[in-house]
Formats: C-alpha cells, structure tokens, sequence
C-alpha cells in the first residue's frame, strides 16, 4: 500500500500489467484517435458546430423539465406509451411486466450501455424472457460471458483468437479467426433470431422534444432489425438525452460519427415517432419509451450537471491516456474512460469516490469532446468536494505541505529537508526516497538537487551582476 | 522594462539553471530582472487535488509577495495557467484579495510567450542547435501557448534537425500527486510517451515544464536511455552566448 | 413546428400522459427551480455552416461520397436505367427480387411496372409485398429514395403503406434510385425537408453505406445485418 492510495491503485497497477490487453487497447485506441483527426480536420465548420451542440446541450439541461414535457406530450400524440422509471429497479420492473403482460419470450437488444447501467439482462432473465445481444461486439460480450470495456466498441480488449473459441464453443460452429466468416457466422445466428423475436429492446441516442422523435444511430443494421421485426419495441432513454428540435439534429450528427469512429456518417440513422401506422407495411404494433433517472435528475440539481451534456461518442475514452493503459474493465463500471470517471461515482456513489483522482487532468478528452465537455474542470470539482473522505495521511501531508509553503522560511527549510531524505550515490540521482518520495523511486529516479537552489544562486551571484 | 521572476517551486530546487538562463536572457532583451524573495509557490498541487481553500491561501499569499511590480515572468506553463485561469475563480466578487489576484493573474507572462509578445523577440532567429532535437508538449500549456508555437520556434531555429514526435502533445503522466498517487499508472503512461521520444532519433528534448521534465528523464534515467532534456530557455542563452553549453553527467 | 415548449404542452391534453410520468417532471421542476436558464437556444442559420453550399455541382459531390462510403454508383438516364439495374442483378445472380416504388421517390409506380416487366421478360420473378418468407428469400431490392445528400452521401428512405421498413435492410443487395434532382447538398437542408413535413412518419431511414462493423480487432466488415452491397443508380433529371 502505498501512502497516498490503497486497494484502487493495486488494481490499477495490476491492470497495467495485462499486457495482450493493453496492448490491444493501445492499438484500437491510437486508430481511432488518427481516424477521427482526419475526419475532424476534414469538417470545415468542426469548431463552431461543436460551439452550437455545447450550447444547445447547455440550453436543454436549463431547461429540462420543459423539454421533458414536451417531448412526453409529442411521442404520446403519436402514439408511443411513455413510462417513467425512478431508478434501476423501476425501469427493469416496467420492462418485465411490458414483456410478461403481453407474453413475449424472445427479445432482441440493440446496443445500449443504458440496459447495462440497470442490468435489464438479468432481470429479463429471471422474469423468463430469452434475450439476445445483437451488436456483433455485445453478442461476443454476451456468449463469452464478458462484459463490455468500451462504451461504442465493447471488445477492444479481445482477440481474434478469443472471439473465435468463444463462437466455437457457443455456436458450435467450425473454427475460425477470419473477421470476414466471423462476422458471416454471427449474422446466420441472429438472422434466425430476428426472424422470430417478439420484443425489441433499444437504447435511444437522442430525443426530439418537438415532435417526440427517437434518432437512433448503428452501423451493423441490428438496431433496425429491432425495431422493425418484433411487434412491441421498447427504448429505454436516460432523461437528459433530449435535443429540442428536429432541425437542432444534423448538428450532433455531423459530429458523432467522427467522433467515435472516424466516418463522416454511420451507416443507420433512424428516426422512430411512435409504433406502425396502421397501413404500414412492417414495424412494431407497440412502442414503449421508458424515461430513466436513476440518479440524473440528483447529478442535474446538483455541482457538475455538465456531466449530463455527454452524448456518449466514446472519444474521451479513444483519447486517455490512462484508460490507454489500463482497459475499460480496470473501473469496475458500467461507464469507463473519462467520462465514466465523472459518471461513475455521481450514480453509483461513494465506492467509487476515489476513481475522479485517477487523472493527470491532461485534457485530451476535452479536445476529443464534441460537446466541449470541459473534464478536468469537472474532476477537479468532484476532487474539491470529497476532499475530507480522502485517506488521511494525504489529507495531512497535503494540507502539511500548503501551510509549509506559505511562508518563504518553512519553504527553504522544506528543500533543505528533501535533499536529506533522498540517497546519493554520487551520480546526482537518487533512487530511493522516503515517505511519498518512495512511491516516486519505485518507479523513476529523481535528480538530486544540487548544491544550491535557484534563489541562492540569485542571492550570492546573479542577483547582483547587472 | 522591470519584470519580477516567478520561479516555481520545481525550478527552484531541481533546475536552477533554467533560472540562471532566464535573468540571463531577459537581461540581455534589455529586462531589469527582480526576484522577490518571499515567493513560495502558485498552489497548483493543492488545487488539482481539490484543496481549494489552501490553494486560494497560496495564490493570495503569492499576490501579495508580487504586488509591488508590474510585470511577472515564470518559466512554467502550468503555473502561469494556474495563476491567470484557475486562481481569480477561487476568489468570488467581494472577498478582500480578489484584486490583488486578479491583477497577479492579469500581469503574469509564461516566459516564451513574454519574449514572443511584450519584447518582440523573434526566438527562432536566435537559437541554434548542432544536433538533432525533438520537443515535449505540456499538456498544460494549452491555455498559453500551442503545439504549433513551439513547433514554429524550433524548426526555424539554425541548424535545426527537428524531430517531431507522433504525439508531441502525449502526457508524460506526472499529473501532480497523481504521479505518486498511482505510481504504476504514471509510470505506463510515461512509458508510452518515452517511447515516442526515443523513436525520433535525437537524445535532446526540449521541455519547458519541470514537472514533465523530472517525470521523463527520472524515467529515462531509470531505464538507461540516452534522452537528455533542456528548456527553451537554456538553450536560448547558450545559443546567445551567455551561459557555457551544459555537459551531460549521465 | 413551434420551437416553444411550453407552448405544445400547454394545448394538449396529456389525458394519455401517465401520471407518474407528470409528477416526475413537476417534481423535477421543483428541484431544478435554482438553475439559471442563461444559455439561449443557438437561432443563427444553419447555412452559414454547410459544408456542401448550393453552388457545388451536387450530382458530382453525391456520386464521389457515395462511392467513397464503398458504394457502387452508376449515372443513368432513362434509356439505360433497366440495362443497368440488369447488369447490377446478373452480377449478383439474383434469382428474387423485391421491386417497392415509393411516393415522392424516383421509383415511379408506372416505372416499377415498366421494371417489372423488363425482367419478367428476362425470366426473372419480382415481387412488390412479400410475405415475411419470401423477404427474407429475397436476394435484391430495387427502392427509390425521398432524398439524398450531396454532403455525407446519405439517401433518406420513409417506410409506409407501401413501403417497408425491411425493404432496404433485409436483402443483402439494395438497388436506390436516385434522381439528381433529389439531391440536397448538406445535412442541414435535408433536416429542413424532414422537418417541413409536418407530421412525421412512424419510421424514418438515413442511409449512408452498406452495413458495416469493426468489432473484431478493428477489422472492417460489411453486410453484416444490413445489405453488404448498395447500389446507387443516379437518374439523369
């Protein structure tokens, strides 16, 4: 145990160490961070419209009981039934009866990380529903019985050679590790299971308060299966992804796609407003929008409601250098990489106060971002106002070292102090510190201060040449 | 013109020859330097940790300790930004030190930047390099200057052989007490970062963060690697003549 | 469509409106009744910030995008739009082909049938509302498109009475006919269009590129869900 930090630094260190995983974070990440820069620098107006989507994002959350109002009044005139979920258990619970009301045993999912943030999975089981990851990376995910590390692409962490013996043995197909017949193998297997689905299951990437839309947006074609092949779709939809108007959309999705991946466009954009027309040809008999809080309408009230602007890209993720080298896995959460960092502990709480200190607040995802959401600013602010639940001896050192240096004689007698404690060989770096300085020679050398500081050096010398 | 050097507390005990190039250079743009003695440092260790109150007594305490000069120079980045844009925030309307922070942060220069703006120096014109370099982007400078800037002042520079880095903005990881908050962590990102330096080819780097510099070369030194790192102020007052080039210990 | 929310709440009766759901948003209100409403809706217009202006040549811009996202695009006029559309179904030996003309789309119910017949004489069946089944049998769809845009190469598709939401996803090759006159140049000017319909449909498709993925090391793999193989003929008017 370190001085400073305990159990989540062990575990941090650990995941550092996973090599083939680290390795194969680094790679995805680094493609995806080149991929988006060239796309980025391609988009003429890329700054203003990241400006404009801020500032529309900004505006909503303002405003979000209006927009809110609007867009429940909106999708139920056409036709959707709105349901509101105050926390994990209620929106599981309104699902469950959704699907036991109307008997249905089958469901498809559509990638959605808030399924995941409610663990609608398990509780579909248990109420005796099948349900089927259809997102390629989430039905691996779910066959091997993994969870997913990255919010867009779930199984950076995996290897051809993994996902291979995990269709294998589950599918009890032919081996291979060809992305091409991986892919074909996938797509037989769920071919089927669209055929005779009767629940489709979504998440919702935006919500047009104007007309009561749901823009949803894929690449692979599975979300459109979904809500196209069963007859009752049901959208669970955290409440702060509403955007005001139709016409406000074309912003975000400019920049949403480069984001996350590098392509000026996704494949699918699909524009849901309410279940089939009666004359449509296909499409769900029913569908049910489920509002999840579960904490967001406390993160709104409260210090950093900017969280809530985040429009879930994954870029942040791409461009940390921390989730570079520990994985998505290593935050135990539903929501990793930077953004998860804020997420995390506003929604899951005090076991994961610590996880906002996991930071060099270097800002690469705030570069990333394309709503501008300032991170570090909103670490730091979390940072300020946990700072009597960090482990004491930081406390004490910290507030030791502000009151050292607030005067100037504390302050020269604090360096004459640490050239004391570090060891000299002679070389002019030490290699063993003690106290904290331990925890920096563990891993680096520290040049050992020379002979004279910079202020004495101006005292006998150069102060006084002219 | 009279500037009052900011030292920063790193400079001070770890690279007092950074200190000495710049009274050197600044006096040689003509710049009567001061240094107040009773500067301490800008609080920024405790402000990225949350301690907020005890970072608004070290920027106040640091307003007052500057308060008789005009114009502050300091050879960090990160400390500049520290002053100029996370101090006057700590402070709202009303509260009694307010101005003295908001003047400090309003007279407060990053040493490059200084000699680029207020004293019109074209500093590509003045350095010279006699063997390969590569740069270092701190990640905290972002609000002072740009990773074009200090490309721009490097590769105009006389018999410059610049090699750019992949990522010259990657963090080194010091982070502050991150650094030894999880020091495994900060010690994978310093890997990839070390990396990237080491696969232009050149030994000297140039860092204008101390942090970022005793981060790189105690890894670097650790690890047995040739990489040297200087900042741009030491190798603007070798270039000019006024300090003996330094030799490289090991 | 009023941009006021208040405005629309207000004039409808929300009977249908659970209660829970109202007495979340009152409670909501209550709770945020602290937060400063500063920020303004962005009003400036959005022309000013199209990457595609009205002047380009927007047939071109289309035709290079849709290629770029791994289309193949054709130029046709009607002398020589059934040729192609043959040439496109012989490369995919397509043995069932679904034929679903669409108002305001370029697939005319008059040239449909006119299709129809071209590869009936060919000895080809076609077919216009298939059964689940012979959806899922079908090999190739042959679809208009009610817009397209010269900015992303994205073609808007509107599933209704006579057009199905499965018609350009469940066949794995997808046959659009676009006519250049169709074309917008940014995606600014088609959420214009959509949002000047007034009431929207239940289902509405952006279309750019066939289905694709890179789940599996980053590998880019396409026709996953989606058709594999879209094909843009561009019509001449």
């Amino acid at each position: 145990m370190g001085w400073l930090s305990g159990k989540l630094r062990l575990r941090l260190a650990e995941a550092t160490r996973n090599t083939p995983v680290v390795e194969a974070v680094h790679r995805v990440t680094w493609r995806k961070v080149d991929a988006r820069r060239v796309s980025m620098d391609k988009l003429r107006h890329a700054e203003n419209l990241r400006t404009r989507a801020e500032r529309i994002r900004r505006h909503v959350l303002e405003r979000l009981p209006d927009y809110l109002e609007q867009f429940v009044t909106q999708a139920t005139a056409g036709g959707a039934c709105v349901h509101f979920a105050p926390d994990a258990t209620a929106a599981d619970r309104i699902i469950c009866e959704i699907a036991r009301s109307r008997g249905l045993r089958l469901a498809v999912k559509s990638k959605s990380m808030t399924t995941e943030e409610v663990r609608l999975n398990d509780a579909l089981a248990a109420a005796d529903v099948r349900v089927v990851e259809t997102d390629l990376g989430e039905f691996i995910v779910q066959i091997d019985h993994d969870r997913p590390s990255h919010i867009i692409s779930p199984i950076i962490h995996k290897d051809r050679r993994q996902i291979a013996g995990a269709m294998a043995r589950e599918l009890g197909c032919a081996y291979t590790e060809d992305p091409e017949e991986l892919t074909s193998i996938a797509r037989r297997h769920l071919r089927d299971i669209f055929r005779r689905c009767d629940l489709g299951i979504t998440g919702v990437n935006f919500a047009v308060a104007e007309t009561g839309t749901l823009c949803l947006l894929t690449n692979e074609g599975n979300g459109r299966m979904t809500v196209t092949r069963p007859r009752v779709h049901v959208a669970l939809l955290g409440i702060e992804k509403i955007i005001p108007r139709l016409t406000d959309l074309p912003v975000f999705l400019k920049l949403l796609a480069r984001s996350s991946t590098g392509q000026a466009m996704g494949a699918y954009t699909t524009l849901i407003t309410g279940p089939k027309r009666s004359a449509d040809r296909d499409g769900p008999e029913e569908l049910h929008i489920v509002l999840l809080d579960n904490g967001r309408s406390d993160i709104l009230a409260g210090p950093v409601p900017e969280v809530l602007h985040c429009v879930r890209c994954g870029a942040c993720l791409n461009a940390c250098p921390v989730y570079r080298n520990i994985g998505g896995h290593a935050y135990n959460s539903v929501y990793p990489g930077p953004i998860g960092s804020l997420l995390t502990p506003l929604l899951w709480g005090p076991s994961h106060e610590e996880l906002p200190r996991v930071s060099s607040l270097c800002g690469a995802c705030r570069l990333a971002c394309p709503v501008k959401i300032d991170i570090p600013e909103l670490l730091v602010r979390l940072r300020s106002l946990a700072t009597d639940r960090q482990p004491r001896i930081k406390r004490w050192l910290l507030r030791g070292w502000a009151w050292g240096m607030n005067r100037a004689w504390r302050y020269r007698l604090g360096q004459r102090l640490m050239r004391r404690t570090l060891s000299d060989d002679g070389s002019g770096w030490a290699t063993r510190g003690l106290g904290p300085l331990r925890d920096w020679t563990g891993q680096r050398d520290l040049p050992r201060p020379g002979a004279r500081s910079f202020r004495q050096l101006w005292q006998e010398d150069l102060g006084d040449e002219r | 013109m009279q500037v009052a050097l900011f030292i920063t507390c790193l400079t001070d005990t770890f690279y007092p020859r950074v200190g000495e190039a710049m009274v050197r250079v600044l006096r040689h743009f003509g710049c009567q330097v001061e240094f107040p003695a009773g500067q301490t440092c800008c609080g920024q260790p405790a402000f990225n940790s949350g301690f907020h109150r005890e970072a608004a007594r070290l920027i106040s305490r640091m307003a007052d300790v500057f308060s008789p000069y005009s114009c502050v120079v300091t050879p960090s980045a990160s400390c500049a930004t520290m002053v100029k844009h996370h101090g006057p925030p700590l402070f709202p309307e009303g509260d009694q030190a307010r101005p003295a922070v908001c003047a400090l942060a309003d007279k407060t220069w990053e040493f490059t930047t200084f000699l680029r703006d207020r004293l019109g120096v074209d500093m590509a014109a003045h350095l010279r390099f006699d063997e390969p370099i590569t740069f270092h982007y701190p990640c905290h400078a972002r609000e002072i200057y740009s990773v074009e800037d200090l490309q721009g002042w490097l590769a105009g520079a006389n018999g410059c052989d610049l090699r750019v880095p992949a990522r010259p903005d990657l963090c080194c990881g010091f982070g502050g007490v991150f650094a030894v908050e999880y020091p495994e962590l900060s010690d994978a990102m310093l890997r990839d970062k070390l990396s990237e330096l080491e696969a232009t080819g050149a030994d000297l780097v140039i860092s204008n963060e101390a942090a970022c510099t005793l981060q790189m070369s105690g890894g670097a030194h650790r690890r047995g690697l040739r990489l040297r790192f200087k900042h741009l102020a030491e190798c603007l007052a070798e270039s000019l003549g006024l300090m003996e080039p330094e030799s490289w210990a090991g | 469509m009023s941009g006021d929310p208040r405005s629309s709440a207000e004039s409808v009766t929300g009977d249908r409106v659970p209660t829970a759901v109202r007495g979340f948003v009152h409670a909501l209100r209550s709770r945020t009744a602290h937060i400063q409403q500063q920020t303004a809706l962005p009003d400036e217009p959005t022309s000013a910030l199209r990457e595609v202006n009205p002047d380009a040549i927007l047939a071109a811009r289309f035709a290079s995008e849709v290629a770029a996202v791994g289309c193949d695009v054709r130029r046709v006029t009607m002398e020589n739009w059934l040729l192609s559309i043959e040439e496109i179904l012989r490369g995919h030996a397509a043995r069932s082909v679904l034929i679903e003309p669409g108002p305001e789309t370029a697939l005319t119910p008059k040239r449909a049938a006119s299709l129809r017949q071209a590869l009936a004489a060919k000895g080809l069946a076609t077919m216009e509302d298939p059964s689940d089944d012979d959806m899922f049998a079908v090999d190739v769809s042959v679809t208009g498109v009610v817009t397209a845009v010269a900015e992303t190469a994205t073609m808007v598709c509107v599933s209704g009475s006579r057009t199905a939401r499965g018609a350009t996803l469940i066949p794995p090759a997808h046959i659009a006919l676009v006519a250049r006159s169709q074309i917008v140049p940014d995606l600014f000017d088609t959420f214009e269009q959509i949002s000047a319909w007034g009431q929207m449909p239940a289902n509405v498709n952006l279309i750019t590129g066939p289905s694709k993925t890179a789940d599996i090391e980053g590998v880019l793999v396409t026709g996953i869900h989606g058709p594999g193989s879209v094909h843009v003929l561009l019509l001449d008017e």
